[in-house]
């Protein structure tokens, strides 16, 4: 498929890939780019200035070491628990829906719905902050009534694409729900 | 229609044969348990599956037939069909696999009541891509699984106990999970047994190992015996009469030692309970009491080689004794401080030296205790080091239980200051309501308006001017005291907590997340397989191991620490209005 | 001239909701400004009629006066404790005599106090006074003289504002308890524990048992009144004259404001008054429903 240009709630370009595996099962990918060496390098330059500022006035040599510390620990917490570097939807028909968003460091982390436990993939609105964003979620049926949602599962939480790539997700996702 | 095929990842280069396994009802799936190879009778296969279905309790059939043609094997195709009238089934899959492809072709033959047989089949030709027949075939998902994880693992939320007939019923993955966990029996069936059938399936490597572990069961019997005959002993000595009496089951429930051997006590209970665990959940739970028993247990052996092996022992008496002189010198001079006029206060002089005084005396009586003390606390510590043989847990309850009885007059000084900190504090209020000319009904829960006599205002603001000027030095002592309590609390707390968590943390299911992760399953996670076009979808289902947190959060062992507790803006109101605070959970059981 | 005197060609208007009518809802014929009333249910101050009522305020701000000035020949030592303690008693006596004498107003559902429960408050009066004097005494010896003098001013202000001028007795709590915790402030100051004592003797005689037989000469006699009040001014501007010239002079300006300008202000601005209601009101509610029982 080609790739078009899509943006997320922020103004930020995010890429959509959509593989299509077989009739019954589709791949969505939304990439975010990736950690801008520019904001890394003002992150720890930042840091680094400080603790020498600290360093000039106390004469302690422990500051600049922390410092240093810091950053690599604050860096490493970022990339492992912070930045998610891409988040994927796999729609199989009559099995379920996978999605799985993969961090900067290359964790992954990955939930399964069953087909049985899905009512509908809708598309809805928030208040988020200041301003209402569109969001792609799971409608989870209720075991005991099967007319109730019992819950909502959102899509693509960190990435936050904007309407025209969930519209896109959207109808390819309910043309692989609604075959029979 | 989509027809999902579990297949087993074992099977993938089996030879030729019959594939057996279930049809999970309800769902359009099949799950195939192993291949039966091709040089077979069929009613020998037949008798097989009546037996195992037998031992298994599940349900078994022939599912359908598996070909990989090897060299000079051709024209199995028809045969594998006909085999389709000797095993009769409303569904027959019949699942090709071509030598050096990796897909997967698969037909289904449909069989309705009249016996005959509707063919439709699903012929993907693998260099080809003329799919006209689309419309009218019945597609095939592969979902290809690793027999061996998928047998241990334990599909997490767990149902406990048996399933509800109220829910639904449980969902195809479950099910699937269910089934193959269900037919061990099946694969008991060795590779290289010289009997009349062969079969592929997963086997397990690690006969010798289940030899032990079942001799380990067999002398697990009488070690339980013997530990619930020792346990109804102490049952019995702690049930006699004495220790019903008023001031002992008082102490003993504040001791955290006797709070220990209770919680011991109950986990020893559990543990040589006759009946064979209930779940997967309570086995679990059993097996982590186990492993931290025996963790704490060879902590607490490593203590006392520490202890016992250079005379720690006289070591730590003979600082014991200076210490605690130290600190009631420092209290001493922290009183001292206090009767002058501390960082420049406004104390009233004379409450202030009549305070002061007091609890020097009181000092003064508690360092004579400690001299009279100080003979015996090398004894007492010797002993006392012996239970660590019990567990490291003792030996911090038991610390725990020494600062305590140390700190007594810290604890002292913390009573008398917040009794007379509470009434100064409630006195004042009621008083500032009489100032305004208020009072509190009680039966309505309100503040009203009250016409006062003359000479009650009178004594009433005498008494409220008084209260309040002597606020601040009942107000300083008892902050000190309280600072002091507290840190002392901090102290018993730290030790309480990390007895606690020797005590509830879920070893064995923590170990067993990070070495057998597939054995705690969240849920599963697929993988798109091979992308070869033309040929069946084939997924990989991988078992996605639960999260660390969520395995301490399901299989620690319940104490006391897991019921909700005092939240921090109730301690500081606590603090401010001058009600006591312990350590231990008050039994609010008061109320009724 | 009711619109059904005046037969026309409309229907006329009338002042009801229910009805549908050929009006804009907004509409209102002339009769609107006919229920206009001015200035309803106002009374017309006279100006010695305000001024003696005044006159209590004044007498109020005297006794403080007087109170401080005792304070100050305490403190200095130019008052004995003996001396104040007698003169109160016999104060005490006097007026408890006089208070018997007068008659007292007719109260419902409530007894007159008996001799033996005035002897009784008089002997808790003393005891708990004598008792805590040594206690007062020490009390607030570690806090500075700025902070005590600050404090005693600040609640005597407020014993002054929340004084129930208008029903004097029994005295409102909250200006008592002012008054009385002031005066326990500055009476700790005093050097000994008998002048706490007289101190707080005398605190409770102007404070609390004075307003009482005040009250009660106004209810009998407000001939008298007048003049006690005027005799109090008078004996408060002098006594403070006597050791501070300057909070004389400036008492005696608040006194001539308060009894007099105010007064003279409020008869003045009487007739600026303009206050206009009709049907436009929102609606009260009479609390004497007792003509709808028959």
């Amino acid at each position: 498929m080609e790739d078009e240009t899509f943006t997320d709630i922020n103004g930020k370009a995010i890429s959509l890939d959509c593989q299509s595996h077989s009739s019954l099962c589709r791949e969505f990918t939304v990439s975010v780019p990736k950690v801008s060496i520019g904001k890394v390098l003002v992150f720890t330059c930042s840091v680094w200035l400080l603790a020498y500022a600290v360093f000039f006035f106390t004469e302690n040599t422990a500051v600049l070491s922390s410092a240093i510390f810091v950053t690599l620990v604050g860096m490493m917490l970022y990339i492992h628990f912070v930045k998610v570097d891409h988040e994927s939807l796999i729609v199989i028909h009559s099995l379920g829906i996978q999605l799985s968003s993969s961090f900067a460091s290359g964790r992954e982390t990955t939930s399964f719905i069953e087909m049985s436990k899905i009512k509908d993939i809708v598309i809805n609105e928030a208040i988020y902050m200041h301003q209402i964003i569109y969001y792609l979620c799971v409608l989870l049926k209720d075991p005991s009534e099967p007319d109730a949602v019992s819950s909502v599962v959102p899509l693509f939480q960190s990435s936050k694409p904007r309407l025209n790539c969930l519209v896109k997700v959207y109808k390819s996702c309910q043309e692989i729900l609604s075959k029979c | 229609m989509v027809l999902k095929v579990f297949f087993p990842q074992c099977c993938n280069r089996a030879d030729s044969g019959l594939l057996v396994g279930r049809w999970i009802s309800g769902h359009d799936s099949a799950v195939v348990l192993a291949v039966v190879h091709y040089p077979f009778i069929p009613g020998q296969v037949k008798q097989y599956v009546q037996q195992m279905k037998a031992q298994s309790g599940g349900e078994l059939s022939v599912l359908g037939s598996w070909s990989l043609p090897k060299d000079g094997q051709e024209g199995m195709e028809s045969f594998l069909r006909d085999l389709s009238t000797i095993f009769p089934q409303e569904r027959w899959l019949q699942i090709n696999r071509q030598l050096g492809k990796t897909g997967f072709t698969c037909q289904v033959l449909q069989r309705d009541q009249n016996g005959k047989v509707i063919q439709r089949e699903t012929k993907k030709k693998v260099e080809g891509g003329d799919e006209e027949e689309e419309e009218e075939e019945e597609k095939v998902i592969f979902v290809h699984y690793e027999q061996k994880k998928v047998m241990f693992s334990q599909l997490h939320p767990l149902e406990n106990g048996v399933p509800d007939p109220k829910t639904d019923p449980p969902s195809e993955l479950r099910q699937m999970f269910q089934s193959v966990a269900g037919s061990a029996p099946l694969f008991f069936l060795d590779r290289y047994d010289d009997g009349p059938l062969k079969s592929t399936h997963w086997q397990s490597d690690g006969r010798e190992a289940s030899i032990l572990v079942e001799l380990l069961k067999q002398a697990s019997v009488p070690l339980c015996m013997l530990l619930g005959w020792l346990l109804s002993i102490w049952t019995w000595i702690s049930n006699a009469r004495v220790f019903s009496l008023f001031p002992l089951r008082f102490l003993s429930s504040k001791l955290s030692t006797c709070v220990q051997l209770s919680h011991r006590t109950e986990h020893m209970r559990t543990l040589s309970s006759a009946k064979p665990a209930a779940g997967h959940t309570h086995f679990i739970r059993k097996a982590n009491m186990v492993v931290s028993f025996l963790v704490d247990v060879s902590l607490g052996m490593l203590l006392i080689w520490w202890l016992y092996r250079d005379d720690h022992i006289s070591m730590l008496a003979n600082t014991l004794v200076p210490a605690a002189d130290h600190v009631a010198k420092e209290l001493e001079e922290l009183l001292q401080w206090l009767m002058g006029a501390p960082a420049g206060l406004k104390m009233n002089r004379a409450l202030d030296q009549v305070l002061g005084r007091f609890f020097l005396y009181h000092i003064h009586l508690w360092i004579s205790y400690i001299h009279l003390m100080s003979p015996f606390i090398e004894g007492i510590l010797w002993y006392g080091g012996l239970s660590a043989c019990f567990g490291l847990t003792f030996a911090l309850s038991l610390l725990s239980d020494m600062v305590a009885l140390l700190t007594f007059h810290i604890y002292c000084f913390y009573v008398y200051g917040a009794r007379l900190y509470c009434l100064k504090i409630y006195g004042l209020s009621s008083l500032w309501r009489l100032f305004r000319g208020k009072k509190w009904n009680v039966l309505r829960q309100r503040v009203d308006s009250c016409s006062y006599d003359l000479d009650q205002l009178f004594i009433g603001t005498l008494l409220f001017t008084v209260l309040l000027f002597l606020l601040p030095t009942t107000a300083l002592y008892y902050l000190v005291f309280t600072l002091l309590r507290l840190v002392v609390v901090l102290f018993q707390g730290v030790i309480h907590l990390s007895v606690d968590f020797i005590n509830s943390f879920p070893l064995f299911a923590v170990g067993l997340r990070l070495t057998r992760s597939h054995r705690l399953a969240e849920g599963v996670k697929f993988r798109v397989l091979c992308e070869e076009p033309g040929t069946a979808l084939h997924l990989l289902m991988e078992i996605n191991p639960l999260k660390c947190s969520t395995v301490v959060q399901n299989y620690r062992t319940p104490t006391y620490s897991c019921y909700p507790k005092d939240s921090w803006a109730a301690l500081i109101k606590k603090l401010f209005v001058g009600e006591l605070i312990y350590p231990w959970r008050h039994k609010t059981t008061k109320t009724d | 001239m009711g619109p059904d005197g005046v037969p026309g060609p409309a229907v006329p208007w009338r002042k009801v909701l229910w009805e549908c009518q050929a009006f804009p809802d907004n509409y209102v014929d002339q009769r609107f400004l006919e229920e206009l009333r001015r200035n309803e249910g106002i009374r017309q101050y006279r100006y010695w009629a305000v001024v003696r009522e005044a006159g209590f305020v004044g007498e109020q701000l005297s006794c403080v006066a007087i109170f401080i000035t005792l304070w100050l020949y305490m403190e200095q030592s130019l008052l004995f404790p003996e001396t104040l303690l007698w003169t109160s008693l016999v104060c005490a006596l006097l007026g408890y005599g006089l208070h018997r004498a007068l008659p007292a107003p007719v109260e419902s559902g409530c007894e007159p106090r008996t001799r033996l429960a005035d002897l009784q408050s008089a002997a808790i009066f003393l005891s708990f006074t004598f008792g805590f004097s040594p206690v007062l005494k020490t009390l607030t010896e570690s806090v500075s003289t700025d902070t005590v003098y600050a404090m005693s001013a600040v609640m005597l202000l407020a014993h002054l504002v929340s004084f129930p001028y208008a029903q004097p007795s029994p005295p409102g709590s909250f200006s008592l308890n002012a008054a009385l915790f002031a005066s326990v402030c500055l009476a700790s100051r005093l050097p000994g524990a008998l002048h706490t004592f007289a101190m707080l003797t005398c605190a409770l005689l102007v404070f609390a048992l004075w307003p009482c037989l005040l009250q009660r000469l106004r209810g009998s006699a407000p001939s008298q009144f007048a003049g006690v009040c005027v005799g109090v001014c008078v004996a408060g501007v002098a006594g403070l004259g006597s050791q501070w010239p300057g909070g004389a002079v400036l008492l005696a300006l608040a006194l001539g404001s308060v009894t007099l300008l105010c007064p003279l202000l409020l008869v003045r601005l009487q007739r600026h008054k303009d206050n206009i209601q009709g049907p436009w009101d929102e609606a009260e509610i009479h609390e004497d429903l007792g003509h709808f029982g028959h």
